[in-house]
């Protein structure tokens, strides 16, 4: 651990804090349809988009009304994907002449980018057409991002109105978070990471001639192997800058290349790096001070992202010790940092971020629900590739995806409340609103639902065939393998642990089913508390309620969301990453 | 309902409760009752599957069988123990319910036959449509209607107005609560209540905890509860297909007591005996709820806006000086008070006669020789004096006199 590796995450939390305010404020003027500096431009388009789609842009909506037009909204768009990818052989933009996507494969990434997961079971260079990756992965980059901010939006509204039966339009804020939010920040974004490098363009793949040939032993299809002389490498072009904008902000997090963001041209330079570091985490934190302003308690959205700002700061640095300390077993290797060397332990990652940025950014992409990597985190240790999964685990609420950090951690805050409030001797209050038994039931009913699908499905994949099959690596990092596999989809994170061959129709058909609930079986539940908080009257204040804002409530948050995270998810991870560590130490790897 | 709250704090060792508690914590290991609490309920489930498991290691002489025999007595203890908690609150609210029934069956009532004849019986045997005479100074034995006579009662247990309030037959003053006490007069009530449907009886029944309901806020707990019982269930039943993986799968006592140990079973178990024990400590209080419900309403209170002062305070006015208008001193006003009093039977009256004898030394005169007529205190009147050769001296509230003297 350097001083220079400690500034870099401090500048990043700084610049986190920074934006928070302005973004906040901004998107609370936007929802609340108030004035904005960009009105001039957009209206008229807002207006134009309106009486195309025949919405009325003044109709509000109950929150069942609400939940239906998003879950109608999610599944034309994923029927619209999959359409895409079946048929992407006869569509144009296709210039290196890739086949249809096979069922289940295409059904998978279809729910994966509708879910804003974007697991990626293919390898992009290879599958997907220029078309497929601009009209329909790029599409929902989009789409998922706003369906996520839409529906925490009306979450906020929830708890900011009074005795009102309805929650918003949903077609409204879409649109609204489309052209005001994401599409002017990801125009700029896109043009910050061209000049550092990152391609775009629609030009077939570029051949280039090695300097040294390369010998090879291949197997070939009757089993024999041969020896084959390699003389010229196929680069993989596209693209990439206008997705990769889009892919960090919305927390998406699905690469244009395989390699995602340790590929050098998605992510050239330390200084795009910390550009998108920086895209992660702009929205989730800013919606915290949007809640604070909707709610008229900017207080207690400071409170919030104060919980959240704790919880990523502990993840960071234990990556950071983990991965600096390096592996224990190469006795006699000299790991120290020094200006010629990295240091630590530097399998997997990228010499041009080293360790820091590279724990900085495993811990921001599995905080929010991103899941790009600049690093392969099956490569770190097992305590440095543990905080990743207990992120995820925890419900991806620190900071957590766009929207959807927001509206998980709200679910917490009502816990918390709930419990503080019985711990007072009164009635539960949130704000002014009265937490009762319905509340409670669909916040429990919430966080059930991703704890359940990781834990089945994981339990089930461990014990079958077709689920072991696929794993890289025996022992406790095959468990570790299969458990990040499921939590990455039922957290709609969509990074991969590495090492898992996930393209089976086994991991196909489960993954796709842990995305869906992970995703809408847990919005229902929340926009029901939406509905449910919109109708309650406000009472005001008074000495004996339990502040929501300052340090005690940021404390007692931490501690629900580590207590429930911790309890849930302990046992599984003491077979998993804990017991590697502990081998480790006793000088075996997997 | 003094008398009734005077039952003192029931020592928590007291042996007939332990008893009963120890007896009732084995009967409520019914699947029944225990279903009532999810999280207990758990517990128990999983203390039957291990003491199946212990049976059948121990047919086989496989396993360890010390540590099996351990892990399976501690669950059971954990259920045992969270019953045993709650038969405990609820005997103690069961013993505080007797009391308040011994007082009620003290209370004598004069039934009236149908012939007109008296006779005395325990209150505890009236009907609805029994008429009884209540004369000045009696309890009213039950709820009812007057349908004859007007008198003054003191309602202060229940209402808790300090001045007692006049109740007369017919119109909207007709109606009396049984309880209360007859401070004038005499007046002939109508029962209007079987005996187990009474005020008196609905707040034993309450106290008893027989119809506590669940607390809007228990209920969410509840919820709460439950749900993190389920997660953590699961928790422990996906950790054995982890744990075949990693090949060492644990025994079923390993599982149960580490899913017993994530569970909230402390606050499960205690829950219902909390809301027991705390309506229990209100009334060693002198506070009656009359549900959970309220209970919760009142942690809710912020200000505490009261409409009259007299509501905390017991139902006899004392009289603690004489004020005396110009020209007149204070022993003449004293004595003449005490002589208007000494047909006053309410703690009012009494209470005047008192204070004159204790400030002025003014103690009961001879007064045969001047042939009194003592003119008694009447609800009617609102009155009451004495005519002393000639002299007539009148006590009252302005109203009564300035009727009498036009």
């Amino acid at each position: 651990m350097t001083a220079n590796g400690w500034f870099q995450i401090g500048v990043y939390l700084l610049a986190i804090f920074l934006v928070t305010k302005p973004l906040g404020v901004f998107m609370a003027r936007v929802f609340g349809r108030e004035k904005t500096f960009l009105d001039p431009g957009l209206r008229p388009i807002e207006r134009l988009i309106y009486r195309l789609c025949g919405v009325d842009e003044n109709e509000e909506m109950r929150w069942t009304e609400y939940g239906a037009a998003m879950l109608l909204f999610s599944g034309a768009s994923l029927v619209l994907l999959y359409v895409i990818e079946r048929v992407q052989q006869w569509l144009p933009l296709n210039p290196q002449h890739f086949g249809g996507v096979p069922q289940d494969l295409a059904w998978n990434t279809a729910v994966s980018f509708t879910t804003n997961t974007n697991w990626q079971a293919y390898v992009p260079e290879i599958t997907m057409s220029y078309l497929t990756q601009m009209a329909g992965l790029a599409y929902h980059n989009f789409a998922s991002a706003a369906v996520g901010i839409a529906l925490a939006i009306a979450l906020i509204r929830g708890i900011a109105r009074r005795e009102s039966g309805t929650i918003g339009n949903f077609w409204v804020d879409l649109t609204r978070c489309f052209l005001w939010v994401l599409l002017p920040v990801c125009l700029v974004g896109s043009l910050v990471l061209i000049s550092q490098g990152v391609v775009q363009n629609l030009k077939p793949y570029a051949t280039a001639k090695l300097l040294e040939p390369q010998t090879v032993q291949v197997q070939g299809p009757d089993g024999k192997t041969f020896t084959q002389t390699i003389t010229q490498q196929v680069i993989p072009l596209g693209p990439a800058a206008s997705q990769e904008a889009i892919k960090m902000f919305g927390t998406n997090g699905g690469g244009f290349f395989n390699a995602n963001s340790s590929h050098p041209f998605e992510n050239p330079t330390p200084l795009s790096n910390f550009f998108e570091m920086f895209l992660i985490f702009a929205i989730p934190s800013a919606l915290t001070y949007t809640l604070g302003r909707m709610t008229g308690s900017p207080r207690h959205g400071w409170a919030v992202w104060g919980a959240m700002a704790v919880l990523f700061f502990v993840g960071v640095t234990t990556v950071y010790w983990a991965e600096a300390k390096g592996n224990s077993q190469f006795s006699g290797v000299n790991q120290a940092t020094t200006a010629l060397q990295s240091g630590g332990n530097m399998e997997g990652k990228e010499v041009r971020f080293g360790i820091a940025n590279s724990a900085l950014f495993a811990t921001a992409t599995t905080d929010a629900s991103c899941g790009a990597v600049n690093g392969m985190h099956d490569s770190f240790t097992p305590l440095g590739g543990m905080i990743p999964l207990v992120n995820i685990m925890l419900g991806e609420i620190i900071f957590g995806g766009v929207g959807s950090g927001l509206y998980g951690m709200l679910v917490f805050v009502i816990l918390a409340v709930f419990i503080a409030g019985l711990m007072v001797g009164r009635t539960p209050e949130y704000l002014g609103k009265k937490v009762e038994a319905f509340d409670v039931k669909m916040a429990m009913l919430s966080v059930l639902v991703s704890s359940v699908t990781i834990l089945v499905l994981a339990a089930i994949a461990v014990v079958s065939k077709f689920g072991t099959s696929g794993i890289s690596n025996p022992g406790p990092h095959g468990l570790s393998q299969i458990l990040y596999a499921y939590t990455s989809a039922a957290g709609n994170n969509g990074s991969a642990f590495g090492g898992l061959n996930a393209n089976t129709l086994w991991y196909n058909t489960s993954t796709a089913i842990a995305m869906l609930l992970g995703r809408f079986f847990v919005v229902i539940p929340i926009l029901a508390i939406a509905g449910n908080l919109a109708r309650k009257k406000t009472a005001p204040a008074s000495l004996g309620t339990f502040p929501v804002t300052g340090p005690l409530f940021t404390i007692l948050l931490v501690s629900t969301i580590v207590i429930v995270g911790a309890l849930t998810f302990f046992p599984a991870l003491s077979l998993g990453p804990i017991l590697e560590h502990l081998v480790m130490l006793s000088g075996k790897s997997f | 309902m003094d008398h009734a709250l005077q039952s003192r704090t029931k020592a928590l060792t007291d042996p007939k409760i332990f008893r009963a508690a120890a007896i009732d914590s084995f009967r409520k290991l019914h699947p029944r009752t225990m279903i009532k609490n999810p999280v207990m309920f758990v517990v128990e489930v999983g203390a039957v599957l291990t003491s199946i498991q212990l049976v059948r290691d121990g047919l086989h002489h496989a396993g360890a069988f010390g540590f099996g025999l351990q892990i399976t007595l501690w669950l059971w203890f954990t259920v045992v123990f969270a019953n045993f908690a709650e038969a405990m609150a609820e005997g103690r609210g069961k013993a505080q319910a007797e009391t308040l029934r011994k007082a009620r069956a003290e209370t004598m009532a004069h039934r009236l036959r149908p012939d007109g004849s008296v006779e005395v019986v325990p209150s505890s045997k009236l009907r609805s449509g029994d008429e009884v005479l209540v004369t000045a100074g009696e309890l009213i034995p039950g709820d009812g209607e007057v349908i004859e006579g007007i008198a003054s009662v003191d309602e202060s247990a229940i209402t808790g107005e300090s001045a007692p309030v006049i109740r007369e037959s017919g119109g909207d003053r007709s109606a009396v609560t049984g309880g209360t006490r007859v401070l004038s007069d005499e007046i002939r009530v109508r029962i209007t209540s079987n005996p187990g449907e009474t005020f008196l009886d609905r707040m034993i029944r309450l106290v008893e905890g027989a119809s506590r309901q669940k607390t809007p806020n228990e209920i969410a707990l509840n919820i709460l509860l439950a749900g993190l019982t389920i997660i953590f269930l699961l928790a422990v039943v996906t950790l054995q297909p982890f744990a075949i993986y990693s090949s060492a799968p644990q025994s079923i006592f390993v599982l149960v007591s580490l899913l017993v140990c994530l569970i909230p079973t402390t606050i499960g178990g205690l829950l219902s005996a909390i809301g027991i024990a705390g309506m229990d400590r209100l009334i060693q209080r002198n506070v009656i709820a009359m549900s959970g419900r309220a209970v919760e309403a009142s942690g809710d209170v912020d200000v505490l806006l009261l409409d009259k002062t007299g509501t905390i305070t017991l139902g006899d006015r004392q009289a603690t000086s004489f004020h005396c208008c110009p020209n007149v001193t204070e022993t003449d006003l004293a004595s003449a008070a005490q002589l208007a009093s000494f047909a006053d039977e309410t703690p009012e009256g009494r209470s005047i006669v008192v204070l004159a004898k204790e400030k002025y030394g003014l103690r009961g005169r001879e007064l045969a020789p001047h042939n009194p007529a003592f003119i008694p205190f009447s609800a009617q009147t609102r009155m009451s004096g004495v005519d002393l050769d000639g002299h007539e001296i009148r006590k009252g509230g302005a109203g009564s006199h300035r009727e009498i003297r036009g």
